[in-house]
């Protein structure tokens, strides 16, 4: 991010954002760029003689993790974060996170703009059985504009693909938000050309009118009437195995390992201090106890149903 | 040369198989020279000649430390075993020499290292490894004066002891001593095949003096020195036990790579190989273990017997000192003292019946050795009674000359 | 998923199954470190036959004979002398050794760093569990400070030995470290290793649960494989911020490489190539 000297033309801020502050709320997941975006408005409203506050969190800036970053700006800004349901605009960089932000949008005035694309974590597995299903937020976007009549869902990425580079995405979203806020376009691209890699300066330039004219012009009214959310993948089959647990008695001499470090808690001492597989149903043959027993004495096999004896 | 050799029908001891299966002549005296002067000679010095009989006798593996006197064994290997596709390593000290001569050998390479008094010391764990796990392996100690560091330039024959009872337990070994260069030729042939038809390590012990001195030798046309290899099992493996007692006592060994898959410890281990610490085990494989030499003495024992059956003094002398000896009983026959020599090329196990009969018959027994006195402690365990046996030492890193020998002679003859 | 993949390795087809259960203490380390080592072998698909285990005294010397292979058992502090010579000997094993810090560092130390220096293609695999465990627990050079052990009843006063370091300045071709509880990493480390052109030393971060644990009251085995997860600091981690404030960490996984030549590879050339000026020279 390269920060701008002010070498900006003096001007009087503008009527909208006189009054009481606007509150922008950008997220997305670590690795997206919701810092980028929200650096770049934060950038345009100080060359605007803004009074601006940013406040982010990136605790997970691993991939993957939840990223948020609060914009707040006006003539006079004092709290650094926004309160729930105040929110002027949700920019979201990936779907799930638009959803999870949404009670912070004001639901009459608010605007949503989110991508459509969703990066399933990982953590979201309810469980660590096979075929358990994701705890991944979904709503589709006819349900968000139940809540949000100003809603925007928009396949940024796709978009950026078409004009060649799949990485102006958040630059698209910039155009889009930019019709929600009053600054003046040159100013926007000003900083956006400042902001991004010296060589894709145009193809950011465009990225940006796209966004904004998506929005704008009736054009485009059909196919921002038509974007789907996909549904996230169905969960795997659940029960086409069969866990089989093979302990040797003889060989287990009760170390304890396995009980104890079996995420499910699925294994017990018996009164002879041999291990026994205490809740069958909750293994999820991770094999963590197999790999971890020193003795040898469990097996985790995984049986196809149709072979399993009965 | 006097050379008498030991009948095979030799009534001592009990020999529950039959040898003659085995070419055994050649176990006995390595033939001299021959006077046929068209045979490719060599004039090579003492531990020259050890190299070049151990890669003769298929030696593809050298291990070692250097050390005065035996430096030389190594550095004439360094020269040889590349010519033929073996190995020289010089390892980081004496204990890993012995390893790696182990460790090549339990791979089925025969396998040589060579030191001297501060070496043998260091590799006595290691031999006896060896010498539980009945892996073939042959070790040269050139012997200088000690103890410690002691005399490393100068002679002494003070390792007699130590070369059989160095490793700790009781152990089976062979200890081979050469008094010339030709024999040092032709005992260290006769070591590897020791070491390989009986699995046990064979140490080939002479002093400073032979090993640096300079002889003739004669190249031996392959099929003379009549090489064995170790036996290797065709059982199948599900049958195949690698400690089993044999005929001969010698279970057969198993190469790795070849299906076997053993175990090989130097735990007291049962005839499968695995430890065993049950008592009725343990002391089968033991007795097994330490009766392979003494049920194949007729195998390992060499000796040569000069001017000893009309003899009332009988010289018991090995290495260098046997040949002051020779030279004395030669002047003492001169003086008319019926003076023999019984001279022990295998040292352990010691020839006791053919010298117990020899001994029977003479007066006075007189044993020259460069140290404070080692053999002589057989050789009067051997005779009766003992007090007919005479010691003679010096230790002060000279060796014992005819004359010295001769004045001990003259003076027991004159005694009674 | 294929019927042929849900079957994966199955850890009695290379044991020794009539010698089990083993001789090892309830929670050992060593059992987890031979499972690691066995499912290395199972996935590089080493022929039983071909594999040589020389193995040193000690509980981690012990550990060989459970493996259903050619395998020895030799003298304390040798291994690494004896598989110099069986590997030189017999270049188409896979010679594997299997030592522990005492076999390896104390007594066995002077052949590590040869064996190191030399870079003859096998792979060493030391047991750490901090202590002599065969001989009843007395201190080790891999004890850490102020630890009991029964020759140090008043703690530990001696420095302990790095070993990966020592290995890779000695020039070890692959210098890695891992602890237990991480099976499949120390499995692909093992892997890595055998596979590695030239010496490769691995120490694997054991525990000794029965004797050092109970003195020092570590816990048990979870706790103590626990415990060596957090004092352990894996190289995923390289150059990350967390590393100024865990300056005494064990860094885990591949922690060396030392692009040297093979030692039998470059004796057989060297002699090659100075048998040709020989024969030039007639
Ligand atoms: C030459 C020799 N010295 C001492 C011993 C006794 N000894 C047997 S095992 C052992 C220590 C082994 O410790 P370590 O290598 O750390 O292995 P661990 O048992 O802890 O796995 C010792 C000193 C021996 N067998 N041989
Ligand atoms: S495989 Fe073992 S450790 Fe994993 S859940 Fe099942 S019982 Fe627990
Ligand atoms: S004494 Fe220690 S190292 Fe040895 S088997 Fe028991 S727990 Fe393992």
């Amino acid at each position: 991010m390269r920060v701008s000297t002010s070498s900006a033309v003096e001007r009087e801020p503008s009527p909208t954002t006189a009054a009481e502050p606007t509150n922008v709320l950008i997220v997305g997941v670590g690795g997206q760029g919701v810092i980028t975006v929200s650096k770049v408005l934060a950038q345009l409203c100080l060359q605007n003689k803004l009074k601006v506050k940013q406040s982010e969190i990136h605790g997970m800036a691993k991939r993957g993790g939840a990223v948020f970053s609060h914009v707040r700006f006006g003539r006079e800004v004092y709290s650094p974060t926004i309160p729930l349901g105040q929110a002027d605009i949700l920019l979201a960089l990936e779907w799930a996170e638009g959803l999870r932000w949404l009670p912070y949008l004001n639901p009459e005035t608010g605007t949503f703009i989110s991508d459509t694309q969703q990066i399933i974590p990982p953590f979201s597995c309810r469980n660590r059985k096979r075929g358990a299903t994701s705890n991944y937020v979904f709503r589709s976007v006819e349900q968000v504009k139940q809540h949000v009549p100003n809603s925007y869902a928009v396949d940024a990425t796709g978009m950026a693909e078409g004009l060649g580079n799949p990485r102006a995405a958040n630059t698209v979203l910039l155009g889009m938000l930019s019709t929600a806020l009053d600054f003046s376009v040159d100013d926007w691209q000003a900083i956006i050309a400042q902001s991004v890699p010296p060589k894709t300066v145009e193809v950011n330039r465009q990225a940006f009118l796209l966004g904004r004219e998506w929005i704008q012009s009736d054009a485009h009214k059909e196919e921002r009437e038509q974007v789907e959310v996909a549904k996230p993948p169905p969960a795997p089959v659940v029960d086409d195995v069969v866990i089989d647990l093979e302990i040797t008695e003889a060989w287990c001499k009760g170390c304890d390992i396995c009980v104890k470090m079996c995420p499910e808690r699925c294994l017990a001492l018996n009164s002879s201090e041999i291990v026994e597989l205490a809740n069958p149903d909750a293994c999820t043959a991770c094999r963590l106890c197999e790999w971890l027993c020193p003795d040898f004495a469990i097996a985790v096999h995984v049986h196809k149903k149709e072979t399993a004896i009965a | 040369m006097c050379i008498k050799k030991r009948p095979l029908s030799h009534s001592i001891g009990e020999l529950d198989y039959d040898p003659t299966h085995l070419n055994l002549e050649v176990y006995f005296l390595p033939p001299a020279i021959s006077a046929d002067f068209n045979r490719n000679r060599l004039s090579v010095q003492g531990n020259h000649a050890c190299a070049l009989a151990a890669v003769a006798a298929g030696c593809r593996f050298y291990a070692g430390y250097p050390i005065t006197p035996s430096s030389e064994v190594a550095e004439k290997m360094s020269e040889e075993l590349p010519k033929v596709g073996g190995i020289f390593v010089q390892m980081e000290d004496e204990i890993a020499s012995m390893g790696a001569v182990v460790g090549a050998s339990m791979g089925g390479v025969k396998a040589l290292t060579a030191t001297s008094g501060p070496g043998f010391s260091l590799k006595q764990e290691n031999l006896g490894y060896a010498s539980m796990t009945e892996t073939p392996c042959v070790i040269v100690n050139v012997m200088r004066g000690g103890p410690s560091t002691g005399m490393p330039t100068r002679p002494s024959q003070a390792d007699v002891m130590q070369a059989r009872w160095g490793s700790h337990g009781d152990h089976p070994i062979i200890v081979l001593t050469p008094a010339s260069v030709d024999e040092i030729y032709m005992e260290t042939v006769r070591a590897f095949n020791l070491s390989e038809l009986l699995r046990v390590p064979v140490v080939l012990l002479y002093d400073e003096v032979i090993g640096h001195l300079i002889e003739t030798i004669e190249i031996r046309e392959p099929a003379e020195l009549k090489l064995l290899e170790r036996k290797w099992t065709r059982a199948p493996p599900e049958e195949y036990l690698p400690f089993a007692a044999t005929d001969d006592g010698v279970p057969e060994m198993a190469r790795p790579g070849d299906g076997y898959r053993t175990h090989t410890t130097g735990l007291t281990h049962g005839e499968n190989g695995f430890p065993t610490q049950d008592p009725e085990e343990v002391d089968r494989v033991m007795r097994r273990l330490l009766s392979k030499l003494d049920r194949n003495r007729t195998i390992v024992e060499s000796f040569e017997l000069l001017e000893c059956g009309d003899a009332d003094i009988v010289i018991v002398a090995y290495g260098i000192t046997s040949r002051a000896a020779r030279r004395a009983v030669k002047l003492g026959r001169e003086h008319g003292i019926k003076v023999g020599l019984f001279r022990p090329i295998t040292l352990w196990p010691f020839p006791q019946q053919p010298f117990a009969e020899v001994a029977a018959l003479a007066r006075k027994v007189l044993v020259p050795e460069m140290n404070a006195g080692q053999l002589c402690l057989e050789i009067e365990r051997l005779c009766s009674p003992p007090s007919k046996v005479s010691r003679m030492n010096r230790i002060d890193g000279e060796a014992i000359t005819p004359i010295e020998i001769l004045e001990r002679v003259k003076a027991l003859e004159s005694n009674d | 998923m294929t019927e042929a993949s849900m079957h994966t390795f199955e850890i009695r087809d290379y044991l020794r199954q009539e010698l089990m259960p083993h001789f090892m203490c309830p929670g050992c380390g060593h059992g987890i470190a031979l499972r690691a080592l066995l499912w290395a072998i199972y996935e590089l698909d080493i022929d039983k036959d071909r594999l040589a285990i020389v193995s040193g005294i000690g509980c981690s010397g012990r550990v060989g004979a459970y493996i259903d292979a050619n395998t020895m058992h030799v003298t304390h502090g040798r291994p690494l002398a004896y598989a110099t010579g069986l590997k030189l000997a017999r270049p188409d094993l896979e010679v594997i050794v299997i030592t522990g810090d005492g076999d390896c560092l104390a007594i066995g130390g002077n052949h590590l760093i040869h064996a190191c220096r030399r870079n003859l293609n096998f792979t060493c695999l030391m047991l750490n569990n901090e202590v002599y465990g065969m001989t009843g627990g007395q201190v080790s050079p891999t004890t850490t400070v102020d630890r009991f052990t029964t020759t140090t009843p008043l703690g530990n006063h001696e420095p302990g030995f790095d070993s990966c370091k020592l290995a890779a300045a000695a020039g070890a071709g692959l210098v890695g470290r891992e602890i237990t509880l991480q099976v499949p990493a120390l499995k692909n480390l093992i892997k890595e290793g055998i596979n590695h052109p030239g010496f490769a030393f691995l120490e694997i971060i054991s525990d000794c649960t029965e004797i050092y644990g109970r003195k020092n009251q570590l816990g048990e085995s979870p706790e103590m494989m626990l415990s060596q997860k957090a004092s352990t600091r894996s190289d995923v981690y390289r150059n990350t911020v967390d590393q100024p404030f865990r300056p005494n960490a064990f860094e885990t996984g591949v922690l060396a490489r030392n692009d040297r030549a093979e030692y039998a590879d470059n004796y057989r050339k060297h002699v090659e190539k100075t048998m040709d000026v020989l024969k030039s020279g007639d």
